[in-house]
């Protein structure tokens, strides 16, 4: 059972994010834009499988309802209708291929020498009790300096985007 | 077969690679912050098998890092692209050409 | 872990956030109605006096026990604290070059962030742990984009600003892949205890993850001190962002990235150097830097020749720095002599190179000021209209070209001595350190090319030029003789850091 859902996330990730970047039948970003929600939220159930609950909430909360929103927001504030004509070129495709297929080879390789690590491990739950103990006690500090990094994305939204007076 | 890490490695793999592919090739500034969350999304994917298989939580702790840096970012980045497009009319990255490359 | 004992701990960051705070709320809440003048100058001074006292904090307060809060994700030693004076002595300059600036209205963010990048640095420097290490980066990097878009009314700003955000991004996407790998190979975030996994596994032949986690985490922060081929948006953000915070991204932004980098080299990948030597070619991160190194040291010279702007000129010749720096990072300690680190002159290094290059950019704003370029055209006859400023270009030309007796140089002959010795009698390094002496010998000549149309060339505009101002003067003043001090006596900072050294027992 955990074996079909596994390979029916994981399809699902794959396919929704190739239909992210390389949509055939649209090249509007709403699309894309939306296809990256489902990508997400299937990821969201590969870290179910992986029993990282509190994550998968998080994943889906925080970058299929805020971060889309942001996006989606962007997009419609643009106003992009002459964009849609634009194709992508032919030197960009071969270029993208190559450097892409490198990598992949690279990694695969280096993945299928790896020896396979399935260990049945015992099971960690990061259910909200583990991670928020660990989030307050071990990584406090960065959890501050994460709140310094909000305020600076704050800073510079609002600076950024607002229209300069005169 | 039971699915192990390595199974977990490679989707995570393909999807930083789909990412990375969509980050070259297309030229729509937003699609391209779009590759940009898929390849962040693909280290989380790996952050995560790993805590699972490496059993503690550090990983998953990373990875509520990640998600909150990114959605800062994310954030910091479309603002740029709402300041550059009220100058320019454009959100295409072939018409940033004010500067010599 | 209670806040109390970070609190203890992290003190100088904290009064860094609280000065931060304290200029945003004073420019805001108080100072909306006055003129931009004032709100500069007093701006300016708040974030002065709380960078000078988080060093007053450091220098003057005994040191607390050196030892590691919460697993290294905080550490608290002499070279670390040393590193941190250096990078808050850049940020007041940088503060104090901003104080001219007529880009923005809104002054008391732009301190702010100055100074919010800034405890990104600090943060980044003083930690061996890489989910810090990704979060100080970030912080970091988020703060310079924004300092870079800031000025409005320029298009090439938003552009740039763009540009960087966009390698910016990769860089943190190609990090955060390669320090997952890590991770997983020895699961833990600590570099000491990815270290110990990372020798277990390369007792024979390197693990693939492995290979795969050197590749990315060398890509990664490539992008971040803009090593060849990683360097593409370098040029622009240091043409397109206004001058302070191009400046800073020179200085403080190179010193913090290199210093992380090196750690995170020597002490996260230890065990898997391989070798970089051309008889005994063997896979690790040394010969995968060495590649970057020679492209660095190669390209960045010979594009220098062909700019046109000062600004992208600096931009080139940063690169091409990058490739000496990351000499020094490889000069990994040898058997035959395991007591010469070689972070003794990668700190002495970046940081009279950080002096040198915000030095360059304090003139080039007093050049944009008063001709509204920076290029090279804009320099001509400088000598005759400000001879002052043109004597410290001389300086700062120079010593980027490393010539003695100034900072450059000493700088020059450590790194490269460092890296001639780390391979013992077999000479490893040498190719490099060939490659790299022939490379200054070129870039000599487009310093010269500087210095020529400032000293030689006649003076093309007619009217008489505004006079500069003193303070401006000063700053420029100020840093050519802390660049020729620090050249006449490298002891000043290579002393004590060595010292450091043994204590950290790197």
């Amino acid at each position: 059972m955990e074996n079909f859902f596994f390979y029916f996330f994981a399809a699902l990730t794959l396919i929704f994010a190739f239909l992210v970047i390389a949509n055939p039948f649209s090249n509007n970003p709403v699309t894309s834009a939306m296809f990256l929600v489902l990508t997400i939220a299937s990821l969201a159930g590969l870290f179910v499988l992986l029993h990282a609950y509190f994550l998968a909430a998080v994943q889906v909360l925080v970058y299929a309802g805020a971060v889309m929103v942001l996006f989606l927001f962007v997009i419609m504030l643009l106003d992009l209708k002459a964009e849609e004509e634009r194709h992508i070129r032919a030197f960009g495709l071969g270029a993208g291929l190559i450097s892409v297929g490198a990598i992949v080879s690279i990694f695969l390789i280096s993945l299928l020498k790896a020896p396979l690590l399935s260990n049945p491990a015992p099971i960690v739950h990061g259910d909200t009790l583990a991670l928020g103990k660990l989030l307050f006690n071990q990584y406090s500090l960065p959890f501050e300096i994460v709140s310094v990094l909000l305020l600076v994305a704050m800073i510079g939204v609002v600076l950024l985007s607002k229209k300069e007076l005169k | 077969m039971t699915i192990g890490l390595n199974h977990y490695l490679v989707v995570s793999i393909m999807l930083f690679c789909v990412g990375l592919f969509g980050v070259i090739v297309r030229r729509n500034l937003l699609v391209i912050y779009m590759g940009l969350e898929l390849m962040l999304n693909a280290a989380n994917l790996a952050l995560v098998a790993f805590s699972r298989f490496n059993d503690n939580l550090d990983g998953q702790v990373f990875v509520f890092f990640i998600i909150t840096v990114a959605a800062a970012e994310v954030a910091v980045g479309l603002a740029l692209i709402v300041a550059l497009y009220r100058k320019r009319q454009t959100v295409h990255a072939e018409d940033l050409t004010t500067l010599r490359l | 872990m209670s806040y109390l004992s970070i609190l203890n701990l992290a003190a100088p960051e904290t009064i860094m956030v609280m000065t931060a705070l304290a200029v945003l709320a004073a420019d805001l809440l108080f100072m909306r109605e006055l003129e931009r003048g004032t709100r500069q100058l007093i701006g300016a001074m708040i974030g002065c006096a709380g960078c000078l006292a988080a060093v007053a904090w450091m220098l003057v307060l005994p040191l607390p026990e050196p030892g590691s809060l919460m697993q290294g994700l905080f550490l608290v030693d002499p070279l670390i604290r040393i590193v941190k004076v250096a990078l808050l002595a850049l940020t007041i300059f940088t503060v104090l070059i901003s104080m001219e600036a007529d880009f923005t209205q809104h002054i008391g963010e732009y301190f702010a962030l100055i100074l919010f990048a800034a405890i990104g640095m600090m943060f980044l420097v003083s930690t061996e742990d890489i989910l810090m290490i990704f979060i100080s980066l970030e912080l970091t990097s988020l703060s310079l984009y924004i300092l870079t878009a800031f000025n409005k009314r320029n298009i090439k700003s938003a552009e740039a600003a763009l540009k960087y955000f966009l390698f910016g991004g990769m860089a943190a996407a190609f990090t955060l892949f390669g320090l997952s790998l890590l991770y997983g190979i020895s699961g833990s975030t600590n570099l000491a205890e990815i270290a110990k996994a990372v020798s277990g596994k390369s007792v024979n032949g390197l693990d693939p993850l492995l290979i795969a986690a050197i590749v990315l985490t060398v890509i990664g922060f490539g992008f971040k001190v803009a090593a060849v081929p990683f360097h593409l948006w370098a040029p622009d953000a240091y043409e397109g962002a206004p001058i302070p915070s191009a400046a800073f991204i020179a200085s403080g932004s190179k010193v913090a990235s290199f210093f992380v980098f090196a750690k995170v080299m020597m002490i996260g990948f230890k065990g898997a150097e391989g070798s970089g030597s051309l008889q005994a070619w063997m896979p690790g991160w040394v010969p995968t830097l060495a590649v970057v190194a020679a492209a660095s040291m190669v390209l960045g010279n010979l594009a220098a020749i062909a700019q046109s702007s000062v600004r992208r000129l600096l931009a080139y010749s940063a690169i091409a720095h990058a490739g000496y720096v990351l000499l020094a990072v490889m000069a990994v300690p040898s058997p035959l002599a395991p007591h010469t680190s070689p972070l003794g002159p990668l700190v002495y290094y970046v940081i009279t190179y950080g002096l040198t290059t915000l030095g360059a950019f304090a003139v080039v704003s007093n050049v944009q000021q008063r001709t509204g370029g920076d290029r090279l055209s804009d320099f001509a006859g400088l000598a005759r209209r400000a001879p002052l400023l043109s004597f410290c270009m001389l300086i700062f030309m120079l010593s980027l070209a490393g010539i003695p007796p100034l900072a450059g140089f000493f700088g020059k002959f450590y790194v490269f001595t460092a890296a001639l010795s780390s391979g013992g009698k077999s000479l490893g390094l040498l190719w490099l350190v060939i490659l790299a002496v022939a490379m200054s010998a070129v870039s000599l000549y487009y310093y010269l090319l500087v210095l020529k149309q400032i000293y030689i060339m006649p003076s093309t505009d007619q009217d008489t030029p505004r006079p500069l101002s003193i303070g401006s003067q000063a700053i420029v003043f100020a840093l050519a003789a802390l660049v020729l001090i620090l050249g006449c006596a490298p002891g000043l900072i290579l002393e004590p850091v060595m010292s450091a050294i043994k204590v950290a027992g790197l």
